[in-house]
């Protein structure tokens, strides 16, 4: 795991990219009690303008770690012995990134998404295994209630957020 | 509710509402752990899933 968060702090130092935090279910895991999940979701903003393109070159960036060592998994880059997805950040997940909550992992310095976004990103993705991780961070975890409100209405996310409570 | 069946242990008395509430007190309690220690805990969790016949599950090296 230190490992992993070394090379994803490398990237931003080098400038492959200007920013990341942990998302998806460790990201979750970070506010609730433990639960099993396998892989290590990554949220980054890339370097460079945004050009509006439909296509986002991350090849800089695998290229980086694959001479650290990282290898593929089926869609997994494999980093220190972690499975990780990164996935190029829209809007919503640029903004959860500027928001995000600095950690430490054994020294390591890193940063994961807060609750006020998760359940908006788990809302918005709407899996049921994404529903569960929202309603565990609403059981479990202190979520601020108007900042996540405040999200889940400027991304068009209140009605899943009601029909959620409903249920 | 008035009419829910009380469980007895010993001395300790309680109904079911009891338990799932201490249920959700413990889930808060563990939601607290160390960011390491939860780590540790998924690192277990992913060895019994492989234990269990999850031949493709991988166990993180932390």
């Amino acid at each position: 795991m230190k490992e992993a968060l070394r090379a994803l702090n490398e990237l931003k130092e080098k400038g492959l990219i200007r920013d990341y935090a942990i998302g998806g279910a460790i990201a979750a895991l970070r506010w609730t009690e433990p639960f099993f999940t396998q892989d290590l979701d990554v949220f980054i903003v890339p370097s460079g303008e945004s050009s509006g393109e439909k296509l986002i070159v991350l090849s800089p960036i695998y290229e980086y770690l694959a001479r650290q060592g990282c290898q593929w998994q089926g869609h997994w880059l494999v980093i220190g012995g972690i499975p990780v997805d990164i996935f190029p950040a829209d809007p919503l997940e640029e903004e959860a990134i500027r928001e995000a909550a600095p950690v430490e992992y054994e020294g390591i310095p890193t940063r994961v998404i807060t609750p006020e976004y998760l359940i908006p990103l788990f809302l918005r993705a709407g899996r049921d295994k994404d529903v569960r991780k929202a309603r565990m961070l609403l059981e479990q975890a202190d979520v601020g209630r108007e900042k996540m409100e405040g999200v889940l209405v400027r991304y068009g996310l209140y009605e899943r957020f009601q029909q959620l409570r409903e249920r | 509710m008035a009419d829910e069946p009380k469980i007895v242990i010993g001395e300790h008395v309680f109904t079911r509402e009891d338990l799932f509430r201490q249920d959700e007190e413990a889930r808060k309690r563990r939601a607290q752990l160390p960011f390491e220690e939860k780590i540790r805990i998924l690192v277990e969790l992913q060895k019994l899933a492989r234990h269990w016949g999850g031949h493709d599950v991988i166990v993180w090296k932390i």
